[in-house]
């Protein structure tokens, strides 16, 4: 499934969306940082179907998933 | 005109800052409205902060830099603007602006205008939706510094 990147996870990343398999939140988390390395000491949140969840969300792959850095609107 | 606000998703983003000439448009758009006796607008202006590493190395921000999620803000958008007109029932009209692109110091980025046939709700209305827009909306800010080097925006 792909996932979304935005900000400085983007930066880090090198790229705004990645290719994951997972089937949880929390898996979803050590993958990205697989990519981001430091993602653990990055403040970071997951939204899925654009509403933000907490580890226990399973996911299916059909959701849309973004991983978001703090916000810095207005 | 309440069942049309309801669920009608408006894109506030604009492309690049916005301009002074564009919010006095705004306002005259509204003299037709003769029931609106009061407006309150917001505006937010990219400041240029400084960023000190020592005492000799000081940076100043010279813009900044936007992108957001789109979809998910547009969405969290209509569920506070539908949340306040529950709140404030005799709120005429609310609209809401925000930069994308890049934004130089000075330029404006950001606009929340509400009208209302009193201040009061006017005025209560602009201060939450600000809050609740800096809070919730997935909007991200790279600030460009003096030295073209860049550090990200986080609000407080």
């Amino acid at each position: 499934m792909e996932v979304l990147l935005f900000g400085l996870l983007a930066e880090k990343a090198g790229c705004d969306r990645i290719e994951v398999q997972v089937t949880s939140v929390a898996q979803l988390r050590r993958s990205v940082a697989e990519r981001i390395p430091d993602l653990s000491r990055l403040e970071h949140v997951i939204a899925v179907d654009r509403v933000i969840v907490q580890d226990d969300r399973p996911l299916t792959g059909r959701e849309e998933i973004a991983v978001l850095p703090p916000f810095a609107g207005g | 005109m309440s069942q049309e606000r309801k669920h009608k998703v408006k894109d506030i983003f604009v492309e690049g800052p916005i301009a002074p000439e564009f919010i006095a448009t705004s306002i005259a758009k509204h003299a037709t409205r003769t029931d609106i006796g009061a407006h309150e607008i917001f505006l937010g202006q990219v400041r240029a902060d400084e960023h000190r590493s020592s005492n000799i190395d000081v940076r100043t921000v010279t813009a900044i830099e936007y992108t957001a999620y789109r979809d998910m803000a547009l969405e969290r958008m209509t569920a506070i603007r539908e949340e306040a007109f529950t709140k404030w029932p005799s709120m005429t009209c609310l609209h809401v602006h925000h930069s994308l692109g890049t934004i130089k110091a000075g330029e404006l980025c950001f606009m929340v205008f509400a009208s209302a046939p009193h201040r009061a709700a006017a005025r209560e209305a602009v201060a939450w939706v600000v809050d609740r827009i800096k809070a919730e909306l997935p909007i991200f800010g790279k600030e460009v510094l003096s030295d073209a080097t860049h550090v990200w925006k986080k609000n407080a």
